[in-house]
């Protein structure tokens, strides 16, 4: 199985039932299929619903899925374990989405993160970043060699070889070593990482030092701290407040504006004329910008008309009203009401069902909310005349 | 005849961030330093060389309201004047008018301005989304997108033609970001991948699909202005401002749904007709030696190329194919990779200006124009249809 950042897919997929969240899901039921290519990729899918999940590893997708991802398994994993950016790679076209973007876009709330689970660290792991930690301006002219001789599980021997400044990592002891360090594995491993403290393992003979003693006193200084690699790959975490603004507005309508909801109350769509140009605003503003003057007539237009433009829209933006997200794909549209001519078009949603269907130069009609209240929402959307 | 003005300005400060989806090693007044000690080292001056500071963003996008204050530590504006713009996507764009006029008046002899936003910081759609009128237009509008322009390109061209030089033309601003270091986004997009992003890249809305649009992006852009005795005896190479000219009008949502172009002239083309004519330029492609343009979206770019450069028919879309928008070309568009390739928004218009200094300079490195630019233009956009124009001089002679 491929890794990718000491993570393969299969090991992402195996902690997903155990790291959904039902709260995160409530109301959902979903079927999240992902195809993942290259080495160590495959088809899953993650059925989500009643508060349940379940994660399938499969030979072929299935045929019906809400959303789904196709990715390859490097991507995959990187975006996984934060070491890819998401966004990028979706616009880089390494990844990409079909079905209901909103409800992938949703996943971070139904699963907690997945946390690769730590390996500990061996006696191996430490003594074969010797070279890597060797400090050559503190052996200069050291003509030396230093044993390593590790006991019980996990144990092993290696010989550190110091001479003109350079410091090679052989297996096993070699004969008539300038010191000698006689310590368990699981000792060492404790020295290495300062959890054992190295006078008191000395004093009570859990760590042997055979040979030259000064030396044996220089090693710390000679080889550099061992420092796991995962903390020194690790980024640095940052403080970031987190803060979510929330406030209760209230906007005047205003004379014009208030006569157009009025209207919209008792099914009128009202737009207003200009005295100069003559053009109809819809909704009604106060004055005719380009002619500077007041629009005080209104006239009853539509209710029904064309469709002059329509744009269907994929990107799971928030409703500015609610802050939730919106269910894509969703559409809105420009009428040409009756009565109105030119750029004279009113802007509204189209009814979902319509949106593949549609087309400019169709004719829709509004289709009124039961309970109106002078507002935007007076009109749930246009609907096709059919 | 082009604006008045007391005295000439020549800019002689540019600094850059480096453009990012996130800059959490850094708070907001932090970040605009950065640009600030760019833009002073550029100058060779320090802050108590300066004047007057003029600092903008969009309060929205980050949700601190006078950020200037809090900045004041960034730019270095404790104890002098100082004024804060705010006018959406041209932020950046008026920064520069704003800086000039106040240089150009004789108010002040050296201005710095800097323009920032912290995007990831904040909700950008959601910000965006709250522009539109609470009255009407909230309620239908999704952030910055549409695929109207994409919707009109196509009816126009045809699917096949449209799709394709809008893609080419991203392809081609991709190739510039490339050769740009300070690029958020640089793909390392050929040619060959034309066909498959046309299909495969994520609609958005319409035929605005993802890779079609901009990024939101941390960064900040700051540059110095001084007059033209200051100018001269500060710099070596001072660019110099011939005019600029701002054109908005009533906010216009329900414009896009239009259909009939001749009734109601595009701000840009209304913005460049008026200022070409003012200046006595006739024909703009083969006057301007570099073009900076916000180019929201590929859709937004390639249509308005025709609208900025007073083009009819398909000329804009004959530019795209025949390869004259690129570094090298005809009127090369965007050489630092444009707006799709960064798009930190209070700077962004500001680095349209900034990087047309740049290439007229000499110094924009990996993406300077080969041949020697003298006449360079930059735009601004924002809200629905808010133009600004500034145009750029090598030589104090127009």
């Amino acid at each position: 199985m491929a890794e990718y950042f000491g993570t393969t897919v299969d090991d992402i997929f195996s902690t997903q039932t155990e790291r959904f969240r039902p709260e995160g899901a409530e109301g959902v039921d979903a079927v999240i299929a992902y195809d993942i290519s290259g080495a160590g990729g495959g088809r899953w899918m993650v059925a989500i619903g009643g508060g349940k999940s379940e994660t399938k590893k499969l030979d072929s997708l299935p045929a019906e899925f809400t959303a789904k991802m196709i990715t390859d398994a490097e991507t995959f994993v990187g975006m996984t374990v934060g070491r890819i950016d998401g966004m990028e790679a979706f616009q880089a076209g390494r990844v990409r989405a079909e079905g209901d973007m909103a409800m992938l876009l949703r996943l971070p709330q139904m699963f907690t993160k997945y946390v690769p689970p730590k390996k500990p660290i061996t006696a191996r792991d430490i003594i074969e970043t010797a070279v890597d930690r060797f400090q050559p301006q503190y052996a200069q002219e050291l003509d030396v060699t230093v044993g390593y001789d590790f006991t019980g599980k996990g144990g092993g021997q290696w010989t550190a070889v110091i001479k003109d400044g350079k410091c090679t990592l052989e297996e096993g002891l070699r004969d008539n070593l300038t010191v000698s360090n006689i310590v368990s594995a699981e000792d060492y491993v404790d020295l290495m990482l300062g959890k054992l403290d190295p006078m008191v393992a000395f004093g009570s003979g859990r760590l042997k030092l055979v040979g030259d003693m000064e030396l044996a006193m220089k090693l710390p200084k000679i080889f550099a701290k061992f420092v796991p690699s995962e903390e020194a790959e690790a980024v640095e975490e940052l403080i970031v407040l987190k803060k979510i603004i929330s406030v209760d507005m209230e906007y005047s309508t205003g004379p014009v504006m208030g006569q157009f909801f009025e209207g919209l109350m008792e099914k009128k769509i009202l737009a207003n004329v200009c005295p100069k140009c003559g053009r109809k605003q819809l909704p009604p503003r106060e004055v005719c910008a380009p002619c500077r003057c007041r629009a005080d007539e209104f006239v009853e237009v539509g209710p029904g008309g064309e469709i002059t433009m329509i744009d269907d829209t994929y990107y799971a933006s928030p409703d500015p009203l609610t802050g939730e997200t919106r269910e894509t794909p969703y559409g809105s549209l420009h009428v040409l009401l009756d009565g109105c001519k030119d750029n004279e078009t009113f802007w509204h949603m189209l009814k979902k069902n319509d949106l593949f269907d549609a087309q400019p130069g169709d004719r829709v009609r509004p289709v009124w909310a039961d309970e109106r209240t002078g507002s935007v929402n007076d009109i749930l959307y246009f609907e096709k005349v059919r | 005849m082009s604006h008045k003005r007391n005295r000439n300005v020549g800019i002689i400060g540019i600094g850059q961030t480096q453009y990012s989806s996130h800059r959490e090693d850094v708070n907001q007044p932090e970040m605009i330093n950065e640009a600030v000690r760019f833009a002073l080292e550029d100058a060779g001056l320090t802050y108590d060389d300066i004047d007057c500071v003029v600092h903008g963003n969009m309060e929205l996008f980050e949700m601190v309201h006078q950020p200037d204050l809090w900045h004041t530590i960034g730019t270095g504006a404790y104890g002098k004047d100082a004024y804060r713009v705010t006018t959406g996507g041209t932020t950046g764009a008026t920064l520069v008018c704003a800086a000039d006029n106040l240089v150009a008046s004789g108010m002040y002899d050296i201005v710095l301005a800097v323009g920032f936003e912290k995007l990831q910081e904040g909700h950008t759609t959601g910000g965006i989304t709250n522009m539109a009128d609470p009255l009407w237009s909230r309620n239908l509008q999704t952030g910055a997108l549409t695929g109207a322009t994409a919707g009109a390109m196509i009816r126009e061209f045809g699917e096949e033609r449209a799709r394709r030089a809008a893609m080419k033309l991203r392809i081609d601003m991709d190739k510039h970001a490339m050769l740009n270091p300070n690029s958020h986004r640089s793909f390392g997009l050929d040619y060959d991948q034309l066909d498959d992003l046309m299909e495969n890249s994520p609609k958005l809305v319409g035929e605005l699909r993802l890779i079609h649009m901009c990024s939101q992006s941390d960064g900040a852009c700051a540059m110095i202005f001084a007059s033209e005795e200051k100018a001269k005896e500060l710099s070596d190479k001072p660019v110099w401002i011939r005019d600029h000219i701002t054109i908005h009008r009533e906010e216009t949502f329900n414009l896009f749904g239009k259909e009939d172009a001749e009734r109601e002239e595009t701000t840009h083309r209304f913005a460049a007709r008026k200022l070409f004519e003012r200046n006595g330029i006739d024909n703009p492609v083969d006057y301007f030696d570099v073009f900076e343009m916000y180019d929201p979206s590929s859709w937004w770019g390639l249509d308005w190329l025709r609208e900025f450069m007073l083009l009819e028919g398909d000329e804009h879309l004959k530019m795209v194919e025949n390869d004259e928008l690129k570094i090298g070309g005809r009127l090369p568009l965007n050489p630092s990779g444009g707006v799709v390739a960064a798009n930190p928004i209070g700077a962004t218009a500001m680095v349209r200006v900034a990087e047309a200094a740049l290439q007229i300079r000499g110094d924009a490195g990996g993406h300077q124009i080969p041949s020697e630019v003298k006449h360079a233009l930059a735009s601004g956009f924002g809200g629905t249809l808010w133009t600004v124009l500034t145009m750029l001089e090598k030589d104090l002679d127009w």
